[in-house]
């Protein structure tokens, strides 16, 4: 209850300034537009690239966010309250961790719609798209609210979260590209779904470890 | 006999290389208020968050409560932190401010009783804290741990930008907390800590 009251107030901040939503949408145009004009006006070459803007738009577009989710605290000195609350810490962690899911969830379906205009990504199997963008935003989620948990305090945190990041989603990276490019070459759903599954390992285990170890990792 | 509150033995910490504290132990019972003085930089607000547990010293033991710093729980709910200056979201208003507050304290409020302690301190409902002076921002805190009601209360030159009544407020206030707790304060003004506290303890470089 108390992680979904610390969303929320994130979700208002953020709704409010703004300042984090703004760089990632505007990023997320200005990798769309420079990918789009260095493959060219080729049909097939973008369909093959489309997947892989995707992500990697999500993925840097992403890093930002858990920066920011973060940073919240940082601007307003108020990380100190956040660890005087009672209890265990770990809800502090999955309050974040869904304040930059939700985040993901509307930026990758924005980005969705962009890369489907511009990459011939087929918007029509968009319920096998957005179980892609679930499975692996997820998975991305889990990871970069932790590493920016553990980075917060620390002056080089905006390099040292894409450095500590990367490597660790690498597997979800892929795993969701390979998905997404089943389905804009109209793969069979057996294969489909088997990046599914590995995606959802992913996430299962990402998960329990993240929220295992964040107490320990927040902690001065 | 009062029970202690606060028990800190031959705490040391240090940042790099430099010794902040140093052989430094203190014990605060219920009812006391306890004064730090003492030039800056000599580790008065260290002091402050090892005591509120935010930072683990590098040798000796912090015992809250009567427990391990490191084995409190729920009981980290009855510490109320008072930074210098106080910390609030800025693009929330003053009563929101309270009200998350609370919330993930586990200690929900209505906006009712936020705008009622608000009014109580002289602040006015639905401004930003972003427009707030630092006097407000002070007085906002002093609402923050009248609703609160914490046990042992640790505050960081809380009388600075505050007017007359806001001083006569914050008294006020440590005297309410004192009643059934502890208050620890870090000051540079000796006629307030005449005033307030109980006992003033006169930090000297690296310790007390």
């Amino acid at each position: 209850m108390r992680a979904l009251v610390l969303a929320l107030r994130d979700l208002r901040l953020e709704w409010r300034g703004r300042a984090g939503l703004l760089s990632a949408f505007s990023f997320i145009a200005v990798v769309l537009f420079i990918m789009g004009i260095a493959f060219g006006p080729d049909e097939a070459n973008l369909r093959r690239a489309g997947p892989g803007v995707l992500w990697v738009a999500l993925a840097f577009a992403g890093s930002m966010l858990a920066s920011r989710a973060w940073a919240l605290e940082v601007e307003n000195e108020t990380l100190d309250d956040l660890l005087l609350t009672p209890g265990s810490r770990e809800w502090i962690y999955v309050g974040k961790l869904l304040f930059l899911w939700i985040l993901m969830l509307v930026m990758g379906a924005f980005l969705l719609v962009l890369v489907a205009a511009w990459f011939y990504l087929p918007l029509a199997a968009w319920p096998q798209l957005f179980v892609t963008l679930l499975l692996g935003g997820t998975g991305y989620t889990v990871i970069a609210a932790f590493y920016a948990g553990l980075t917060v305090r620390l002056r080089a945190r905006d390099v040292l979260l894409y450095l500590l990041v990367f490597p660790m989603i690498l597997p979800v990276v892929l795993a969701a590209v390979k998905a997404t490019l089943g389905i804009a070459f109209g793969a069979e759903f057996a294969e489909i779904v088997s990046w599914w599954k590995l995606l959802g390992v992913f996430d299962v285990i990402y998960l329990t470890l993240c929220v295992l170890l964040f107490p320990g990792v927040i902690e001065g | 006999m009062p029970a202690p509150l606060v028990e800190l033995e031959n705490v040391w910490k240090r940042f790099g290389r430099q010794w902040v504290l140093r052989e430094l132990s203190l014990t605060v019972t219920e009812g006391e208020v306890v004064a730090l003085l003492g030039p800056n930089g000599v580790g008065k607000t260290t002091l402050l968050r090892v005591i509120a547990t935010l930072i683990r010293p590098q040798r000796g033991a912090v015992r809250l409560f009567g427990k391990p710093a490191r084995a409190l729980e729920t009981e980290r709910g009855w510490i109320g932190l008072v930074a210098n200056p106080p910390a609030f979201y800025r693009h929330l208003s003053g009563e929101e401010n309270l009200e998350q507050a609370l919330a993930l304290s586990g200690k929900p409020i209505a906006r009712e009783r936020a705008l009622a302690v608000m009014e109580q301190v002289g602040l006015p409902a639905g401004r930003a804290v972003a427009a707030y002076s630092s006097g407000m921002r002070k007085r906002l805190a002093l609402a923050r741990t009248l609703l609160a009601g914490p046990r042992l209360l640790l505050l960081d030159e809380p009388e600075t930008a505050l007017d007359r009544g806001g001083r006569e407020e914050l008294v006020r206030v440590i005297r309410q907390v004192a009643e059934g707790g502890a208050v620890v304060l870090a000051t540079h003004d000796h006629g307030f800590a005449e005033t307030v506290a109980t006992r003033q303890v006169e930090m000297q470089g690296a310790g007390a």
